[in-house]
């Protein structure tokens, strides 16, 4: 049924979409845990100099 | 962080839900049969896209009071919230009127209107990329954001009256009128749904311009030494 | 000094100013020219229906000129870095934006009237008998362009890219503008013209709701 085809690639686009923004949050939430780790590594290497 | 978890997969449970009971619970509409389902989705994402607005409305005023950094981190975390929602209407309103109209989009107010509200919060967003002093671009961005917000309604108004005038076919008959009995159940639990996934969004979202800020009060720790 | 008179005080420096030059209205008026002489290209013009179409553009071509005209706005004061001492100057910082609405409102109306005619010639519309509306139409819709756009140019000068900000802020916050001002422009000028009451009075709406915010949180937009 064409209409069933619609509605279900309405319904995977969007998903996509909300999952799309989802997993671009988290990627950037880990990139930003790489750079505290290295900052803090940094900050403690010239602290103790 | 187990909170974090337990909205997320409430959010996710619940959409599934809701998607299955737009299917499989309301009973099926008289004139556009199966395809009136995706009526369900489409218009429960533009609510909870609004709703997002909404807060975001109140924290740039909040913010334009208070000045916390935290009115800030949320006003952007509910405008992209809100840009993620109505691109999705965007995306399903059109995928509905091929079938149900045989073309892909048609100016009506409703959508015209979304349109112009997408292309608004599109805007404050570009605007915080071009300013880079932190509480310059909080206070600028949450300005916009509030003359955004009171220009939505007048936008929805005039272009709802602008179609009045040249009538056009309306993709939804309108959310509210002949909802029947059994449809409005699975109306109302798919816009719980989506203002749950909402929910989630905007925290894990806040989570991130939080942290990023840390970062930045790190980064320029690590400078000064 | 009150409010009023340090924006009328405001308002005749900003004028006189241009009016020696008058370089920004000149530009302004030959673009919107050009716009309108482009536009005649993309349908014929002297068709009948050009009354149905020709208004709309018309103000397409007014948003357009409006969203290059108010870059200037704030410009002078950045270059010669004399915001501050005008905040000092007057008590109320909703003055300047009264006197910078005033001026914009000013020269958009002046750019608009000087074109009225042309248009009219060009695409063969009768305005006859309705000056009185187009004028009522011309001056809220440059109202509400000037009001919008003095406050977006008072955010975009203080961000890069700004020439092509402005528009991107401006033009989708003005589109009740566009579609109450074209409505009730085309029905002035149609074959048995009638004014559009509803239309003027989603302008006066955006007008007032818009004035109203930029009294409420102007001396934010002017912080330094």
């Amino acid at each position: 049924m064409k209409n069933l085809d619609s509605i279900f690639w309405a319904y995977i686009l969007g998903w996509a979409i909300f999952f799309g923004f989802f997993v671009s949050i988290a990627k950037r939430s880990n990139d930003l845990r790489a750079e505290v780790d290295r900052l803090k590594r940094s900050l403690g290497n010239s602290q103790e100099k | 962080m187990a909170k974090r978890v337990l909205l997320g997969a409430a959010a996710v449970l619940l959409v599934i839900a809701a998607a299955y009971a737009s299917f499989f619970v309301a009973p099926e509409e008289r004139t556009m049969g199966v395809l009136q389902r995706i009526f369900y989705f489409h218009v429960s994402c533009a609510w909870a896209g609004l709703t997002a607005f909404s807060i975001g409305f109140l924290t740039n005023l909040l913010y334009v009071w208070k000045r916390k950094d935290k009115y800030d981190w949320l006003g952007v975390s509910c405008a992209e919230v809100g840009v993620a929602f109505t691109t999705v209407v965007l995306i399903s309103g059109p995928i509905w009127a091929k079938p149900a109209w045989g073309i892909y989009w048609t100016w009506d107010a409703r959508l015209t209107s979304t349109f112009i509200l997408w292309l608004l919060y599109i805007a404050y967003l570009l605007l915080r990329t071009l300013i880079e002093e932190p509480d310059r671009r909080a206070l600028l961005s949450a300005l916009f954001g509030i003359f955004a917000f009171i220009d939505v309604p007048i936008v929805f108004g005039a272009i709802r009256w602008w179609r009045t005038q040249h009538p056009a076919p309306v993709i939804m008959g309108g959310p509210n009128s002949g909802l029947a009995p059994g449809m409005r159940g699975t109306f109302f639990f798919a816009v719980f749904a989506m203002h749950i996934l909402m929910w989630f969004l905007i925290s894990e979202r806040y989570s991130l311009e939080k942290m990023r800020s840390d970062v930045e009060l790190l980064r320029q720790e690590a400078e000064a030494t | 000094m009150g409010l009023l008179s340090n924006a009328a005080a405001l308002l005749s420096k900003e004028v006189r100013t241009e009016f020696r030059s008058r370089e920004l209205l000149s530009t302004t008026i030959v673009f919107v020219l050009i716009v309108v002489v482009l536009f005649s290209f993309t349908f014929d013009p002297t068709t009948s229906e050009s009354h149905r179409f020709g208004p709309g553009l018309l103000w397409l071509a007014f948003l357009f000129a409006a969203s290059l005209m108010l870059q200037t706005c704030f410009l002078r004061e950045q270059v010669n870095d004399t915001l501050s001492a005008l905040r000092l100057a007057v008590s109320d910082p909703f003055a300047i934006f009264l006197a910078k609405i005033g001026a914009n409102t000013l020269f958009l109306l002046l750019t608009e009237l000087l074109m009225l005619p042309v248009f009219a010639a060009l695409f063969n519309v009768s305005f006859r008998g309705q000056l009185p509306g187009i004028l009522l139409a011309f001056f809220l819709g440059s109202l509400g362009i000037s009001v919008a756009g003095t406050a977006l140019a008072a955010i975009s000068a203080q961000a890069r890219m700004r020439e092509l900000l402005l528009p991107l802020l401006l033009l989708p916050l003005l589109a009740p503008i566009l579609v109450a001002s074209t409505e009730v422009t085309v029905s002035l000028m149609a074959p048995e013209p009638f004014m559009q009451w509803k239309g003027i009075g989603f302008l006066v709406v955006f007008d007032v709701v818009f004035l109203t915010a930029l009294w409420l949180f102007g001396e934010y937009l002017l912080e330094e």
